[in-house]
């Protein structure tokens, strides 16, 4: 019989490294993504180029940056639908402020964020207090905030272009050079949140309580865990994610369009599931999200220098979508059979 | 001062608009007792220990805990009184490990960004699954979900033990288990005891109860109708009269 103190005794051992890697969420999607890159590599060698990769980061991480926070909400068990209307208004609040004089860019980037960060505080009540399921909560709220943006500018796009020699916008979506390969500062952030989201999630208090708020609310409630608390957190750093990824896209394309970010919610949410993450909550990885992430973006990419008809590009994912989905499923089977 | 109750429950009320749950409840439990609660379906065990565990809220009453008045408000406020209770099926988070099962709520952190320290949460998950006897090789990075039903019992239980609750409410445990199973989780409360916690254990099998419990508490509609039948003392089957009330046919 061992003391509780002792810390030294090893527990009993694990099973097989490469067994426990399959069982891994992210095992398939990262399978999918090398296919990927040796299919169309191999097809079109254009592929792997530099400037190619270069390019497809950049719109990825625009995206990706939405992903991210959202993979935290659908762990909690929740999910937002109103993220592409955020993109879209955000930005439109932030330069219409600035175009009309009212305010410098970065309070304007302030105002535009705090803004964001309400529309998911009233979702997330929303959901919370009312009972109300996240799917007609945030349904209503994408109406809402993108009837919001296209009212706010009578549908014309806000111009963009004095952002020029502003710091915050260098500061956004500045770019420099490593050896040939352009990278945007939206991609440092996307990497820098990545892993901050990444810890936060596997190894902090918080990402614990996510993590047990989708899987069993009742459990986790009963343990003290503070779970309306969690999803209203959650559901505001997704509005804040979609706002901040639409100003660093709206000084990217020098336009503020209000109606930029349309059905991105879908995209998004298909990133995140294609990476492992279960739409029912309880099991989310930010690793598999970023290979997600990476697989529909290079997919979109990869399909048009192979030659495949640009418009057949939703087969493609939709395909992916159904054969993540069919994986996934028998990989929880497996583990929930104990083998 | 040792015969002063561990809780003490004093004209409980509770009614849900017109539906009166709970009526006039009086129960106390003896510190290092385990008392089988006891009553048809409806009786008022589930609200009782609903009130008891602080999740929902009673209308008129007093609970004191060590001859304390306290304020059940919220499940955090029966956690920190020392009340453990464990639910049928909203114990633990399948998806989670044993290890952050275990930890759930009260995570063992280092530095001040809320870090966890898994490797300690780990190592203490070990120890303790294998102090109560359900090691048989388990990690303590095995989800709950892998589990048999006995072992999730067994870990919850585990979980009471090593915070030390003065009080463990088990709500139905040996339900849905195989024979082993069930006897290793009546195992575990008479373990419980043996160190000083008290239990309330509900279960329909009133086998299950007499095989373990110190006393028995009747409940039928809303109130209290027995509280000091010994297993000692009493048959199955005048339990069983109480609980549907056939012993006051005259």
């Amino acid at each position: 019989m061992s003391t509780p103190s002792t810390v030294s005794a090893a527990y009993p051992a694990q099973q097989g490294a490469l067994k426990r890697f399959v069982a891994k969420p992210e095992f398939g999607p990262l399978i999918l993504l090398l296919t990927m890159l040796v299919v169309f590599t191999s097809i079109n060698p254009a592929f792997l180029s530099l400037n190619n990769i270069g390019n497809a980061l950049t719109f990825t991480v625009e995206l990706g940056l939405i992903a991210l926070a959202m993979t935290l909400l659908m762990t909690a068990g929740e999910f937002d639908l109103s993220v592409g209307s955020v993109f879209g208004f955000s930005p439109v609040v932030m330069w219409a402020l600035f175009n009309a004089g009212l305010m410098p860019l970065p309070a304007a980037f302030v105002v535009a964020m705090v803004l964001a960060v309400g529309i998911g505080l009233f979702s997330g009540l929303f959901v919370t207090r009312l009972g109300i399921p996240s799917f007609l909560v945030t349904l209503g709220m994408l109406l809402v905030v993108r009837g919001a943006a296209l009212w706010l500018t009578s549908g014309f796009p806000q111009r963009t272009w004095d952002a020029g020699d502003q710091w915050i916008a260098t500061l956004l979506v500045g770019d420099f050079y490593i050896g040939g390969l352009r990278i945007y500062m939206s991609l440092i952030w996307f990497i820098v949140l990545a892993i901050i989201l990444h810890l936060l999630l596997t190894s902090t208090r918080f990402g614990n309580w996510i993590q047990a708020t989708g899987g069993n609310p009742g459990a986790a409630r009963n343990r003290g865990v503070p779970i309306h608390r969690v999803k209203v957190i959650l559901f505001m750093l997704s509005a804040a994610m979609a706002a901040f990824a639409g100003i660093i896209s709206s000084i990217r394309v020098s336009a503020a369009n209000p109606n930029s970010g349309a059905g991105y919610e879908l995209e998004v949410i298909a990133m995140v599931v294609i990476g492992g993450t279960v739409l029912t909550g309880g099991r989310g990885t930010i690793i598999g999200t970023v290979l997600g992430v990476l697989i529909l973006r290079l997919m979109r990419n990869g399909i048009v220098l192979i030659g495949v008809p640009g418009l057949a590009y939703n087969i493609f994912i939709g395909a992916i979508i159904l054969g993540m989905m069919a994986l996934h499923a028998a990989l929880e089977r497996r583990h929930n059979a104990g083998t | 001062m040792t015969d002063q109750p561990l809780v003490e429950m004093r004209h409980i009320e509770k009614s849900y608009g017109r539906v009166h749950a709970l009526r006039d409840v009086n129960l106390s439990i003896r510190r290092g007792e385990i008392v089988g609660l006891l009553g048809d379906n409806g009786a008022g065990k589930s609200t009782l220990i609903k009130v008891l565990s602080g999740a929902v809220p009673y209308t008129s009453g007093e609970i004191r805990i060590k001859g304390k008045p306290v304020k059940m408000t919220s499940t955090n406020d029966a956690i920190a009184a020392g009340i453990e209770t464990i639910y049928q099926d909203s114990a633990l988070v399948p998806q989670l490990s044993i290890a952050r099962n275990l930890f759930l709520g009260r995570e063992l952190t280092k530095g001040s960004l809320g870090r966890m320290d898994l490797d300690r949460m780990n190592q203490v998950a070990a120890d303790l699954l294998k102090r109560v006897g359900i090691s048989k090789n388990i990690p303590p990075t095995t989800p709950i979900g892998s589990l048999s039903g006995g072992e999730r019992q067994a870990v919850a239980i585990a979980r009471a033990m090593y915070f030390d609750s003065d009080l463990i409410v088990l709500d139905e445990p040996t339900n849905n288990l195989g024979v082993a199973e069930t006897q290793g989780v009546l195992r575990f409360v008479r373990e419980a005891r043996d160190t000083g916690h008290s239990c309330i254990f509900i279960a329909h099998n009133i086998h299950h109860v007499f095989q373990v419990v110190d006393r028995m508490v009747v409940m039928r509609r809303g109130t209290v109708v027995a509280d000091d039948l010994s297993p000692k003392t009493s048959s199955i089957q005048d339990v069983e009269d109480v609980i549907t009330g056939d012993h006051i046919t005259v």
